[in-house]
C-alpha cells in the first residue's frame, strides 16, 4: 500500500511542477487536420514549429493542440504521402487553425520533409507501436486479390500466427486471445472470416491501423499482449465517392458522401463472398445446397455540430455461414456499434466519450428435415453461444503546454456470457439445456502524463487502476484442488442474485515510456507496462476456432497479468528515406489458462474443473528496416524470440514451448512502381516451424492403435519451417472522367509449398493395420487471384 | 459426434478452393519407452471373454504389438463374489464361463493383474444399455440424401432410457469383427450430445446413421454389424479421449495429449510399474443386417 501511495504522490508532484513551470506568456494553437480531397480527419500528422523540436501529432480524431510562446511562428504540418504545409502565425491569443492537407501530387512519395517528423519512431515516446495506413496496406500483395488488415500486420516484427487457417495471431509470445482488437473502439471477438483466411475488416472502410505490442499508454487495458486499434473512415464530406471491387472470391462496394458538405458525412461498405454460388455448377445432387459464404456491412456517419462538438456513429455486422443442404447449418459473427462524442472544452482540453456495444455469437444446427423417411419424427439439435458487452469510456487529453500533456479517463464494460444453450428436438418432444450465464463488470481509471522537457528527452508515465467484479445472476462452483492435471471434483455451488458480487479483483498497472534522443537521427527508448486481462478464450486446438467460447475471470479463474519490459532503438536517415528500429522485450505472464489432457470445453457446465492456471514467459529481439520514399518501398522485419509456459500437472511441471513459438521470423515486403500506372509487389515470409508433440508409440486397444507420447513431454518437436512467397501486379487504368479502375493480379504461395498446419497420426483409412504420420497443409498449391477495383 | 465437426472442417476447407491437402510423411521419432498395455473389456454377452495384454511399440512400426504371456489376470464380480481366472492361450487371456455369461447388469467388477512382481487393479460397473428396436437400410445414389457415394446406408433405431444419464458407445463392422473391418466408433449421451439434453428421446437419425462409413458405404451382400455398449462415465471419458487422439487432423483438432488409465499399481510397499490401457465393462445390445 505504501509503495502505491509513494507512486501516486510522486506523480502528483511531477504534474504540479509541470503545470507550474509556465511563467512566460503562452497561447494555444489548436484545430483539426483533414484531407483536402475527402475531408477525412488525419491521424498522426506532425504539427511542429519549424526548426525546433517543439511539436505534437494529431490525435485519433485529427485534433491537435500546441501551446507556444506569444509571437511569430512558422508552423509546419506534414505527413508522408501529403504535401507539407508551412504557415506563418502570430500568436497574440489562443487561436484555432484547421488545416487541409493535399495528397502529394506524385504517387512516388518523393516529397521529403527534413526534420520535425513528429510521427516518426525516432521522435515518438512510445516503444513497440506500429502504424499502418490503408494506403500502405493496399500496396502489399494480396490473398485472392483482397487487401487484408490482419495479413498486413502479420508482416510486422513480433507478430506471428500458427499458420494458414489460424483464426488468430500471436504478439510477442502471447496467446491469440490476449489481443484487444478494437473496431472504432468496440471489441471484436472473432477477427476473421472463413476460418482465418480473410479478416473481418473491409479495407474500403478502414482508415488506419495501430498495433501496440508493448509500452501501452495507460488508456489501454483489458488484454495483456497487444492492442490492435482499427479506425474506420469517417466518410467523404466533400463529394460522393463510390469504391468497389470484384474478385474471384467476393465483391465489395462502398458509398460515401457528405450529408452536409464540410459538416457531416457517411460511409456504408459491404462485402459478400460467393464461392458457394460459383461452385454450384460443379456440384450435383444435394451438394448443390452447400452454403459457404460470409458477408459484412460496415457503416459510419459523423456530424460536426459546431466548432467544439462532433458526433460519430458507427456499426459493423458480419457473418460466416456454412451449411450442407438444409440439414447442417453453422454460422457465427460479430456485431458492434459505437457512438462517440468529441468535445473541445477549450483549445487545450479535448474529450472523447465513447459508448459501445459488441456481440459475438455462433449457432450450430443438425436436423433430419430433408433426409427423414415419411412417418419419422422431425429431429433437430441446435446449439448457440454468445458474449455481449456494453461499454462507456470518457477520455480526456489536457494539452498543458508544448512540453506537457495529460491523458485521463474512466472506463467501464459490462459483460454477459452465455456459454451455451442446447436444444434437442424429437418430434413433439423438446429438451433444452442452458448453461449458467455469467456476468462481469470491468472498470478502470487512468492517468498519464507526457512530458518532453527537451528535444532530447521525453517520458510518458502513468497509472491504470483496474477493477473487475464477477457478478450474479449466476452460479459459482467450488472445486476440490486435487492433483494438478486431473479433472477437479465439485464440492459445492452457490447461486447469486442479480448483480450480487461473487468475486472481485483489482490491480494497479504502472506504465512508463522513456525516450532519449542521441541526435536528430538516433534515439533510444525504454518502457515498462503491466497489463491485466479478465476474460479468456478456451481453446485446446492448434489455434482458436470460431466455436471456442470465452469465459470471464471467476472465483476459479484468476485474471491474467503480464509485465513487459522493452528496450528500443530507432534510427531515421537524414533524408527521411530509411528508418530502422530494433527492440528487445521480456514478458512475464501469469494465470494464463491451460487444460487438462482431453478437457471437455464444449457445453460443459463444469468447464472450470478442466482448467489449469499456467505461467508464461517470452523474450526476443525485433528488427525492422523500412523505406517509405521512392519508387521502391517496403520493409524487412526480423524477429528472434522464445515463448514458453509452465503448468502444474503438464509436462512434468517443467517449462515447455508454447504452440505459437517461432524462433526466427522474417518478412520482406517490397513494392516497386515501374510507372505511375504499373506497380509490382512481393512478400516473402519465413518462420521456424511451430512446436508440436509427436507420438513415439501406440497402444493397441479394441482394434485401435492409439497414438501415445511415452515421454509425457509437450512440444518437444518442431514442424518443418514455414515459408511462402506472394506477388501481385497492379495495373491502373486511365482515368475516365471520375472513373478510376485498376486490375490486381496476385499469386499467393508462388512456389506452391505445402506448409504444415499440423502433423498427426492415424490408422490408414483402407488398411487399419497400417499407421501413418500425416501432414495437413491448409494451402497446398499456388492460389491465383484477380480483382478489379474501381472508384468514382 | 466430434467426427461430424472433423469432417465438416476438412470439407469446408476443401470446397473453399484453398486446396487443403494431406500427405503421408516420414517422421524421425526416437523409439519411446515401452509400457504394458491392458486391453480388457468385459461384457454381458454369453460365452468366452477375452483380454489382451501387449506392449506399446513405435507408432508406425508394422506388425502387431508384442504379446505379454506371463501375467496372472483375474476378474472378480464384486457384487456376487464370483472369481473368474483368465488363462493365457493363443496370444490372448480367456475365460470360458462354460454356461451363461460372465458379465451381469449392474454388477461391479474388479480386474487384478499380476505382472513383473507388481500388482495392478481396476474396477468398472455394467450399466444398462438401450435396446436396438429396429435396423434397416436404404440404397442411396451419390449426392442424394447426404450420401457421398452410391451404396447401402444402414440405420438402427433405439430410444434412450428415461431417467439416468446413459453413455453409449456405438460401434459398427462390415462382415466380421476383425480389426480391419471396424467401420465407425461414435459415442452418445442419452442418445445425443450432452448430459440432460435428450433424455428419453429416440436416438436422432444422424446417430442411427452414424454406423456408416460414408467414404465406403455397404455394398450388396455386405453384413452390417452394430453393437451398442453401455459405459460408465469414466469409461465414456476415456473412450472419447481416445477418439480425440485418433482424429487429430483438421482445423478444429486438438493437440496430441496422452490418454490416461484406470489401472492402478497397488503393490504392497508401492510398486514402480505402470500399465497403460483401460478396464471397461458394458452391457451390449446388438443387431446385424445383410444389405441386398
Amino acid at each position: 500500500m505504501k509503495t502505491r501511495l509513494v507512486k501516486l504522490l510522486s506523480i502528483g508532484i511531477l504534474l504540479l511542477w509541470a503545470l507550474q513551470s509556465n511563467a512566460q506568456q503562452r497561447f494555444t494553437l489548436s484545430g483539426y487536420v483533414k484531407d483536402q480531397q475527402n475531408g477525412e480527419s488525419l491521424i498522426g500528422i506532425s504539427v511542429s514549429k519549424a526548426g525546433t523540436g517543439l511539436g505534437t501529432v494529431t490525435n485519433e480524431y485529427g485534433f491537435y493542440s500546441l501551446t507556444l510562446p506569444a509571437g511569430d511562428h512558422d508552423i509546419q504540418f506534414s505527413y508522408i504521402g501529403y504535401a507539407p504545409i508551412k504557415t506563418h502565425i502570430t500568436l497574440k491569443g489562443n487561436q484555432t487553425l484547421d488545416i487541409k492537407l493535399d495528397k502529394s501530387s506524385s504517387q512516388l512519395n518523393t516529397v521529403t520533409v527534413i526534420g520535425d517528423k513528429q510521427e516518426k519512431a525516432v521522435n515518438t515516446l512510445n516503444t513497440s507501436i506500429n502504424r499502418l495506413d490503408i494506403a500502405q496496406m493496399k500496396k502489399m500483395p494480396t490473398f485472392m486479390g483482397e487487401v487484408d488488415v490482419l495479413r498486413s500486420i502479420q508482416t510486422l516484427p513480433g507478430v506471428q500466427t500458427v499458420g494458414e487457417g489460424a483464426s488468430g495471431f500471436n504478439v510477442r509470445g502471447g496467446a491469440a486471445d490476449e489481443n484487444l482488437i478494437l473496431l472504432d473502439e468496440a471489441p471484436v471477438y472473432n477477427s476473421t472470416h472463413m476460418l482465418g483466411f480473410f479478416s473481418v475488416f473491409n479495407p474500403d472502410a478502414v482508415k488506419s491501423v495501430n498495433l501496440i505490442k508493448g509500452g501501452f499508454p495507460a488508456e489501454f487495458g483489458g488484454r495483456t499482449s497487444s492492442v490492435l486499434d482499427i479506425r474506420m473512415k469517417d466518410g467523404n464530406n466533400q463529394n460522393m465517392a463510390v469504391n468497389g471491387g470484384i474478385s474471384n472470391v467476393f465483391s465489395r462496394l462502398s458509398i460515401e458522401a457528405p450529408i452536409v458538405k464540410d459538416q457531416s458525412s457517411f460511409i456504408v461498405a459491404a462485402r459478400r463472398s460467393y464461392i458457394d454460388i460459383l461452385m454450384k455448377p460443379f456440384l450435383s445432387g444435394d451438394m448443390k445446397d452447400t452454403k459457404l459464404n460470409f458477408y459484412d456491412i460496415t457503416a459510419k456517419a459523423n456530424f460536426k455540430m459546431n466548432k467544439t462538438n462532433t458526433l460519430f456513429v458507427s456499426g459493423y455486422l458480419g457473418r460466416d455461414v456454412f451449411g450442407f443442404g438444409t440439414d447442417v447449418n453453422m454460422n457465427w459473427g460479430n456485431k458492434t456499434a459505437t457512438v462517440r462524442w468529441n468535445h473541445v472544452f477549450n483549445n487545450r482540453l479535448f474529450m472523447n466519450l465513447t459508448t459501445f456495444y459488441s456481440n459475438y455469437d455462433y449457432s450450430l444446427e443438425f436436423n433430419n428435415g430433408s433426409t427423414k423417411n415419411e412417418g419419422d419424427n422431425y429431429q433437430a439439435y441446435n446449439w448457440t453461444s454468445n458474449i455481449i458487452n456494453y461499454g462507456v469510456k470518457p477520455g480526456f487529453t489536457y494539452y498543458v503546454n508544448a512540453k506537457n500533456s495529460v491523458h485521463f479517463g474512466v472506463q467501464g464494460i459490462y459483460y454477459t456470457f452465455k456459454p451455451g444453450k442446447g436444444i434437442s428436438q424429437d418430434g413433439a418432444n423438446t429438451n433444452v439445456k442452458n448453461l449458467t450465464q455469467q456476468h462481469g463488470l470491468e472498470g478502470a481509471v487512468y492517468l498519464d502524463h507526457e512530458w518532453k522537457p527537451s528535444k532530447k528527452f521525453g517520458v510518458q508515465y502513468g497509472l491504470r487502476l483496474s477493477e473487475y467484479q464477477f457478478l450474479g445472476n449466476s452460479t459459482a462452483y467450488y472445486y476440490n484442488d486435487t492433483t494438478p492435471g486431473i479433472r477437479k471434483t465439485l464440492i459445492g455451488s452457490k447461486t447469486y442474485g442479480s448483480n450480487e458480487l461473487i468475486k472481485a479483483y483489482h490491480y494497479l498497472e504502472p506504465r512508463i515510456n522513456i525516450r532519449y534522443g542521441i541526435n536528430d537521427n538516433n534515439a533510444v527508448k525504454a518502457s515498462f507496462a503491466r497489463t491485466t486481462q479478465y476474460m479468456h478464450q478456451l481453446s485446446n486446438t492448434a489455434s482458436p476456432t470460431p466455436l471456442d467460447i470465452w469465459t470471464p475471470s471467476t472465483n476459479n479463474v484468476q485474471p491474467q497479468v503480464a509485465d513487459q519490459y522493452t528496450l528500443g532503438y530507432a534510427y531515421d536517415a537524414t533524408n527521411g528515406k530509411y528508418e530502422i528500429s530494433a527492440e528487445v522485450f521480456y514478458k512475464n505472464m501469469n494465470h494464463q489458462l491451460d487444460y487438462i489432457d482431453n478437457a471437455n470445453l464444449q457445453l460443459n457446465q463444469y468447464i472450470e474443473a478442466d482448467l489449469l492456471p499456467s505461467k508464461s514467459r517470452s523474450y526476443g529481439l525485433e528488427v525492422m528496416a523500412k523505406k517509405e520514399i521512392g519508387t521502391t518501398t517496403g520493409w524487412i522485419s526480423y524477429t528472434l524470440s522464445k515463448s514458453e509456459r509452465k503448468t502444474e500437472g503438464i509436462n512434468q511441471n517443467e517449462w515447455f514451448l508454447n504452440r505459437y513459438d517461432r524462433t526466427h521470423n522474417v518478412n520482406v515486403v517490397v513494392t516497386h512502381e515501374f510507372t505511375k500506372r504499373t506497380s509490382f509487389s512481393a512478400n516473402w515470409v519465413y518462420a521456424t516451424g511451430t512446436p508440436t508433440t509427436y507420438a513415439d508409440s501406440r497402444l493397441e486397444y479394441q482394434g485401435w492403435d492409439i497414438p501415445y507420447n511415452s515421454t509425457d513431454k509437450r512440444n518437444t518437436y518442431r514442424m518443418p519451417a514455414f515459408h511462402r512467397l506472394d506477388v501481385s501486379l497492379t495495373l491502373k487504368g486511365k482515368q475516365l472522367r471520375r472513373w478510376k479502375g485498376e486490375w490486381v493480379f496476385s499469386l499467393y504461395n508462388v512456389y506452391a509449398r505445402r506448409n504444415a498446419y499440423s502433423i498427426y497420426f492415424q490408422q490408414n483409412e483402407d488398411d487399419k493395420n497400417k499407421r501413418e504420420a500425416i501432414r495437413l497443409s491448409i494451402i497446398g498449391s499456388v492460389i491465383p487471384g484477380i480483382t478489379y477495383n474501381f472508384k468514382f | 459426434m466430434k467426427k461430424q465437426f472433423f469432417r465438416l472442417s476438412i470439407f469446408a476447407a476443401l470446397i473453399a478452393g484453398f486446396s487443403s491437402c494431406t500427405d503421408v510423411i516420414d517422421l524421425d521419432v526416437p523409439e519411446g519407452t515401452s509400457y504394458p498395455v491392458l486391453d480388457a473389456w468385459i461384457t454381458n454377452e454369453p460365452g468366452t471373454q477375452y483380454i489382451r495384454f501387449t506392449k506399446s511399440v513405435s507408432y508406425t512400426q508394422s506388425g502387431a504389438a508384442p504379446i505379454i504371456s506371463n501375467a496372472t489376470i483375474t476378474l472378480y464380480d464384486e457384487t456376487t463374489g464370483d472369481v473368474y481366472p483368465f488363462i493365457f492361450a493363443d496370444s490372448v487371456y480367456k475365460c470360458d464361463p462354460s454356461s451363461g455369461q460372465i458379465g451381469h447388469l449392474n454388477h461391479t467388477y474388479r480386474l487384478r493383474v499380476e505382472y513383473d512382481s507388481n500388482i495392478y487393479e481396476a474396477t468398472d460397473t455394467i450399466k444398462p444399455v438401450a435396446a436396438i428396436t429396429k435396423v434397416d437400410y436404404k440404397y442411396k445414389e451419390k449426392n442424394t440424401d447426404g450420401a457421398q457415394k452410391d451404396g447401402y446406408y444402414v440405420r438402427f433405431y433405439a430410444t434412450d432410457m428415461a431417467g439416468q444419464t446413459d453413455y453409449t458407445w456405438i460401434r459398427s463392422y462390415r462382415n466380421d469383427m476383425t480389426k480391419g473391418n471396424i467401420l465407425e466408433d461414435n459415442y452418445v449421451i442419452d442418445g445425443g450430445f450432452s448430459e440432460g439434453l435428450s433424455d428419453g428421446q429416440e436416438f436422432p437419425q444422424f446417430v442411427g446413421e452414424s454406423v456408416n462409413d460414408y467414404e465406403h458405404p455397404f455394398l450388396k451382400g455386405d453384413l452390417a454389424i452394430i453393437k451398442l455398449r453401455s459405459l460408465t462415465y469414466p469409461s465414456y471419458f476415456w473412450v472419447t479421449s481416445v477418439q480425440t487422439q485418433m482424429q487429430s487432423g483438421g482445423l478444429f483438432a486438438t493437440v496430441l495429449a496422452n490418454v490416461g488409465t484406470n489401472v492402478r499399481n497397488i503393490t504392497d510397499g508401492g510398486g514402480k510399474g505402470k500399465i497403460l490401457g483401460w478396464f471397461g465393462t458394458s452391457a451390449v445390445s446388438d443387431t446385424s443386417i445383410t444389405t441386398n
